[in-house]
């Protein structure tokens, strides 16, 4: 039984009727049971290191509400996802009692970490992680094991000294969600899952503030189909930061549109491209666990290995076309955006690229735009 | 497939177009009126004077098509495409060589590409905003006390125009407001104009680039000032269809014409 069911819940039903906690909720709830609770910036961070010393990650993403005092801080041609969650720490959340990570996914989130500990002054701790730009090389490593080593004082300063079992359990529970979600990713991609686009989405995204454990229990009851479900839905793989809005979500699944892969920071882009041995030494574990990463657009490196990587991927999933779903003023993405788009013109793949500034609802004309190309990709299904 | 009829019904926010077709594509009656404030009535009253002037009647319609921004509301519709789609087949059926159409929409402007049997390979719409628009003609020809013919009246392309930087429609207002008090000839804020609608379509051009022949459409088609100023920017000769706004509706029709001999191809198989 899961530890945020109140009453006798089982998972199965849970899981079929997508009542995956409230994110809210769920974080007061731990909060008042005393559980030590870090809010974590987007994107990669060492998870495996805060739950070795008990601490719990809640990702800060899109939280919902209307900016209003962030706008005063920040330049108006800064991400939403940074100014959303400005506006969320700026309201001193209870259920975050053990400070602030921002690990260094982009210039405006570093920028942001800066500000948020020297200029607006928040009472908790602020705690910064500068990951590696580039590829797998001799000083790539040794600069991410130092880093990693650093952060872990930093963390024992006010945590007290790491045992190394705990971090060992971590790692292990670590392999253990990273190996569910491959092959439920897998199962996505070959038709073995029935959830629609947006309780697929639902699932993925509970990693962002469930305890582990939680998490891995969930995944460990989702249902795998034996046999692939037939249909003749339209199947799209989407690429950007986080998932396309809920009602989007929605709207595609009404269309018979089916998101068969992904390329979100948010959700695949933090999923190891193939299987790793069970961990052996954490340090090595955690370094090796961060290269075998998919190519991203945070992380620099070559735009070369990034459209192969999306190529493989779309081919594997059968998918008939690429949504660019963009976060308005991410530079990073916005960086590889323009030449991932000419490249898949060239090769004839229907593409779309939509922008959102986190909004609650989309136009009518973004509407039209996704019906749009859903007819383009239906004319594909059809011959 | 004797007296078998088609219709497209294209519910713009400024206009509420209607086509009728044959059995073999041969157009019986086009009707635009404009929308006004409800979609649906707009649709209805379109639909009933297109069937008049075609002399049918409502039951002798095979298949219906609502396209446009007010699709979803076309009651009596027997299938619904969005516009982007039916402006292809509309100008493939029109001029057959097209590969790419340009639509200057009352809300938004489309660049299409489409193939060889009009299908839509890719489009490029313009953002949220009346940038590059029907409507942006519409806002300024306000602001100059013109009404739209005059500001379509042909204007010699090497001419003088006022410059206006701004392709958004409040801000070039402002920009229209300040050319005005200066005693700026208002052919010359016309022709300003024209050039930054151009401009903004350029640009979507450029983003998506052009394949076969160009067709425009859409009511700003009948500006003989912009229609030569894009061609100039483009260096090509557009086709201009003799009805641009009735584009959407008539491709339509003939996407209700297909459906329906698909469906008998289905049935016969
Ligand atoms: S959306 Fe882009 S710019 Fe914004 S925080 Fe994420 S990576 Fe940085």
């Amino acid at each position: 039984m899961l530890r945020f069911s109140k009453h006798e819940i089982t998972i199965n039903e849970i899981i079929k009727n997508m009542n995956i906690p409230d994110r809210s909720e769920y974080l007061k709830g731990l909060a008042q049971t005393g559980q030590k609770i870090m809010g974590v910036l987007p994107a990669l961070y060492p998870r495996e290191l805060l739950w070795a010393f008990d601490i719990h990650a809640a990702e800060i993403w899109d939280p919902p509400g209307e900016i209003l005092h962030a706008n005063a801080h920040l330049q108006t041609t800064i991400c939403p996802v940074v100014k959303k969650s400005l506006e969320f720490i700026l309201k001193e959340p209870q259920t975050i009692n053990a400070g602030y990570l921002f690990p260094h996914t982009c210039d405006s989130l570093q920028n942001l970490g800066t500000q948020v500990k020297d200029l607006i002054g928040v009472s908790l701790p602020i705690y910064t992680f500068y990951n590696p730009k580039g590829r797998f090389n001799n000083t790539t490593i040794k600069y991410y094991q130092d880093i990693l080593i650093n952060f872990q004082s930093i963390l024992e300063a006010s945590h007290g000294p790491l045992e190394p079992e705990k971090l060992k359990a971590a790692c292990v529970l670590s392999h253990k969600i990273d190996t569910y979600l491959m092959v439920i990713q897998q199962a996505r991609m070959t038709d073995h899952l029935s959830l629609s686009n947006h309780e697929y989405f639902t699932l993925m995204r509970a990693q962002e503030y469930l305890l582990p454990q939680d998490y891995l229990s969930l995944l460990e009851q989702v249902n795998i189909l034996e046999k692939p479900a037939e249909f003749s839905r339209a199947r799209l793989m989407v690429s950007g930061i986080l998932p396309p809005l809920p009602e989007i979500l929605v709207f595609l699944d009404e269309l018979g549109v089916s998101i068969v892969a992904d390329d979100l920071l948010a959700v695949s882009r933090r999923i190891p491209k193939f299987a790793m041995d069970p961990p052996g030494s954490p340090l090595d574990y955690l370094t090796d666990r961060f290269f075998v990463l998919p190519p991203c657009s945070t992380r620099g490196g070559d735009l070369d290995e990034r459209v192969h990587y999306l190529s493989n991927r779309l081919k594997e999933s059968k998918a008939h076309g690429l949504l660019f779903d963009m976060v308005k003023f991410c530079e990073p993405e916005l960086f590889d955006h323009r030449l991932l788009v000419k490249t898949f013109r060239e090769r004839k793949t229907p593409v779309l690229t939509l922008e959102t500034e986190l909004e609650d609802h989309i136009s009518g004309q973004d509407k039209t735009r996704i019906e749009a190309f859903t007819e383009r990709l239906f004319e594909i299904v059809s011959t | 497939m004797a007296d078998l009829y088609f219709s497209g019904v294209d519910v713009g926010s400024l206009s509420t177009d209607v086509s009728i077709i044959d059995h073999g594509g041969k157009v019986l009656s086009e009707i635009v009126i404009p929308t006004g404030v409800n979609g649906s009535e707009a649709a209805e009253q379109a639909f009933n004077a297109a069937l008049k002037l075609a002399d049918l009647t409502r039951d002798s319609i095979t298949g219906i098509t609502a396209t446009g921004y007010g699709r979803a509301s076309v009651a009596f519709a027997t299938g619904k495409t969005t516009e982007i789609s039916c402006h292809g087949v509309g100008a493939h059926h029109l001029f057959p060589k097209t590969g790419t159409v340009i639509d200057i929409g009352g809300q938004d402007s489309k660049v299409i590409q489409i193939d060889r049997q009009g299908r839509m390979l890719d489009f490029t719409m313009n953002d949220k905003c009346a940038a590059g628009t029907g409507r942006f003609l519409e806002v300024m020809a306000n602001r100059l006390d013109l009404n739209l013919d005059e500001l379509s009246s042909p204007l010699n392309i090497e001419g003088d125009s006022a410059p206006i930087s701004s392709t958004c429609t409040v801000f070039a207002e402002s920009e229209v407001i300040s050319l005005l008090a200066k005693n700026t000839p208002r052919k010359e804020i016309v022709h300003g104009l024209q050039r930054s609608i151009v401009n903004r379509i350029w640009s979507m051009v450029t983003s998506i680039g052009i394949e076969g022949e160009v067709t425009l459409t859409g009511g700003v088609a009948h500006n003989k000032g912009l229609v030569a100023l894009l061609e100039e920017k483009l260096g090509l000769t557009l086709n201009i269809p003799e009805n641009p706004q009735t584009v959407g509706a008539l491709g339509g029709a003939h996407i209700a014409r297909r459906t329906y001999q698909n469906s008998l191809e289905a049935d016969s198989i």
